[in-house]
């Protein structure tokens, strides 16, 4: 298995954890990254609103560079995968497809619809397999209770993405489930984390991310994880705040996807960047610290 | 050949703010075929079971737009819901009210806020007294200007969208979906004279906090697709009125925030967002991360083939601030 691996801004700056949990989970199943030091970012969403043709273009110049390698492309991030999966849709277009070639085409840049893009989630479920996720598992987390948070750009618009189930998806629980810990099932886990308008209403972004920490917390869940960085600010980096907006204390630690697959196939908390948390995650770490790594 | 029928089981939420202290969750058992709505079945239980059970509804063919309520956590319209799907997928059928909305009694939610929302953004023809509308003629469009509404004119004003938004649910300051679909509306129909006005006014008015969920495209039961709706408001927003808020500030410093390395510059991106005295107040919170997360503050290296993404920008984007 080899992709064209597009990290996104904040795993390669202050998400960095998440790049070294996504390298960590890849060399351990298999999983070829090949890197491209030419990969602009996704826009995350912002651009599109600012100028939506800009942002079409901006990646369709991604989506070329993984094309004329030959290669799909994986994202570790909700919000990179919805918005390189939206240029594909746009470029259907043929207005669109048009601008945009107009201006990728003097720059000797041709992409003819090609590339897929698809998340490491995607990958870990449907290409490796919870079968062989299982076999690979040296730390089951057994009687960790997670709620997976998705981000709303891996699931909607639906007819965009052709996610799986918008509403009621469930190959993040599955794969949860594979690694040994318990699925917590909550209304959130589908929501949105408030990270939008962090810098537009910041109390407002906070009350909605601790109403999702708190919904999940209400169900059970030890821990949560999700595939999107973005996510992991607003649910992490900000939880103080969201404690501030909530008037209570939430204390949940907030996996990255390829950290929580880490922690079962036994990397260390280290290798994995989970001191780089503002929440920590000893509490959860402790759940399943009692099976030790066969070395 | 009538259809086979399943014990279908519902709990539905009960609730009289004048008499109860709390709602509460009555059961009900009905043998249903597969493919009744939800609304013929609640109809059901009000007159074999509870004629008291309180709930709007009207044309029973998803027009009317008065049976949404929150079906298994769904907001939707319960004369469009079959039981067979839900049942399938859930075990039993939960029937509770539109969210965000007081409850009046049991299904039944006060639409006020809905509807004054919907009113203020002025949900007419606005037109220039100096240049009228023809009267006692017709005041034709293309069939090009007739495609910008898009799917907007299917909208039924159900508050499917307004129930199952976050952003609604947690600041009353944000119109909700469907208001915001219904001001796309006018703001690219050719007949109104007050385009510029609608958007410079919107943007302090909360455009700025949708959250781009989709959630509202999803709940619609006409497919209307509110978020794109709104993701185009903003844009002809900024093109109409600049940057006069946090929200267009930081659509716009991002956009010419990457044009520089070709990736985020995270620490930048703060400072385009936000004046002095707001940016002030980021610094603790900042301080707070970096210490965990250093690379907050780096510079980020342009990417190879920077020029690329220049190019790209001056084609695409001439006016831009970079």
């Amino acid at each position: 298995m080899k992709f064209a691996y597009y990290p996104g801004c904040v795993a390669q700056e202050s998400g960095k954890e998440l790049d070294m949990a996504t390298r960590w989970v890849c060399r351990h199943l298999g999983i070829e990254l090949v890197e491209f030091p030419k990969f602009s970012c996704c826009g995350s969403g912002f651009v599109d609103e600012a100028n939506s043709i800009l942002n079409v273009a901006l990646n369709a110049r991604n989506l070329a560079l993984a094309e004329s390698a030959g290669l799909d492309l994986m994202t570790i991030c909700s919000t990179c995968q919805g918005m390189l999966t939206l240029a594909n849709r746009r470029l259907e277009e043929p207005p669109v497809k048009a601008k945009v070639d107009s201006v990728l085409a003097p720059l000797g840049i041709r992409y003819s619809g090609k590339t897929k893009v698809t998340h490491l989630l995607s990958i870990l479920t449907q290409q490796v397999g919870a079968e062989q996720l299982k076999k690979r598992v040296v730390r089951p987390l057994t009687g960790l209770k997670v709620g997976a948070f998705y981000g709303c750009h891996l699931l909607r618009p639906q007819a965009e993405m052709r996610s799986e189930s918008a509403e009621e998806p469930h190959s993040f629980e599955d794969l949860i489930a594979a690694i040994g810990a318990t699925p917590v099932f909550y209304r959130g886990r589908v929501m949105c984390c408030g990270f939008p308008i962090l810098f537009v209403k910041e109390p407002t972004a906070n009350r909605i991310a601790a109403r999702q920490i708190d919904d999940a917390k209400a169900h059970g869940a030890d821990a949560m994880a999700t595939p999107c960085p973005l996510c992991h600010i607003s649910l992490d980096s900000f939880q103080n705040k969201a404690e501030h907006e909530a008037g209570h204390a939430l204390q949940m630690p907030v996996f990255h996807l390829p950290q929580l697959v880490g922690l079962a196939l036994g990397a260390t908390a280290e290798e994995l960047g989970l001191p780089r948390h503002l929440v920590s995650t000893d509490a959860a770490l402790a759940k399943v610290a009692q099976v030790a790594v066969p070395t | 050949m009538a259809a086979t029928t399943v014990p279908t089981p519902f709990e539905v939420y009960r609730f009289d703010p004048s008499k109860d202290k709390a709602p509460r969750y009555d059961r009900f058992t009905l043998d249903l075929a597969p493919h009744t709505p939800v609304l013929t079945a609640l109809l059901k239980i009000r007159s074999d079971s509870d004629p008291s059970l309180t709930l709007r509804y009207s044309c029973r063919s998803a027009i009317c737009g008065s049976c949404a309520m929150v079906i298994n956590s769904k907001s939707r319209l319960a004369c469009q819901t079959q039981v067979g799907a839900e049942l399938a997928k859930h075990g039993k059928i939960v029937i509770e009210p539109m969210r965000s909305q007081a409850v009046v009694r049991d299904l039944v939610v006060d639409q006020k806020p809905f509807w004054n929302r919907y009113r203020q953004i002025e949900p007419h023809l606005k037109t220039d007294p100096n240049d009228p509308m023809p009267v006692g003629k017709e005041n034709p469009m293309t069939p090009e200007q007739v495609e910008r509404f898009k799917e907007t004119p299917r909208c039924i004003a159900c508050a499917a969208c307004y129930s199952a938004c976050p952003a609604v649910e947690a600041d009353p300051e944000f119109p909700g979906p469907m208001a915001l679909a219904k001001l796309y509306r006018f703001v690219v129909d050719p007949r109104d004279k007050d385009t510029k006005n609608r958007l410079v006014r919107i943007q302090p008015e909360g455009l700025w906090l949708c959250l781009r969920c989709h959630l509202c495209t999803e709940a619609c039961p006409k497919d209307v697709r509110p978020s794109e709706r709104i993701r185009d408001l903003k844009e002809l927003a900024i093109a109409a009125a600049g940057t006069s808020e946090n929200g267009s500030r930081h659509a716009v410093g991002f956009k010419d925030n990457i044009a520089g390395a070709g990736v985020l510059n995270e620490f930048k991106l703060v400072r385009q967002t936000y004046g002095a005295m707001d940016l002030l107040r980021q610094v603790p919170q900042g301080v707070k991360i970096a210490r965990k997360k250093p690379e907050l503050l780096k510079k980020p290296h342009p990417i190879e083939g920077i020029e690329e993404v220049e190019a790209i920008y001056r084609a695409l984007d001439p006016e831009g601030d970079r």
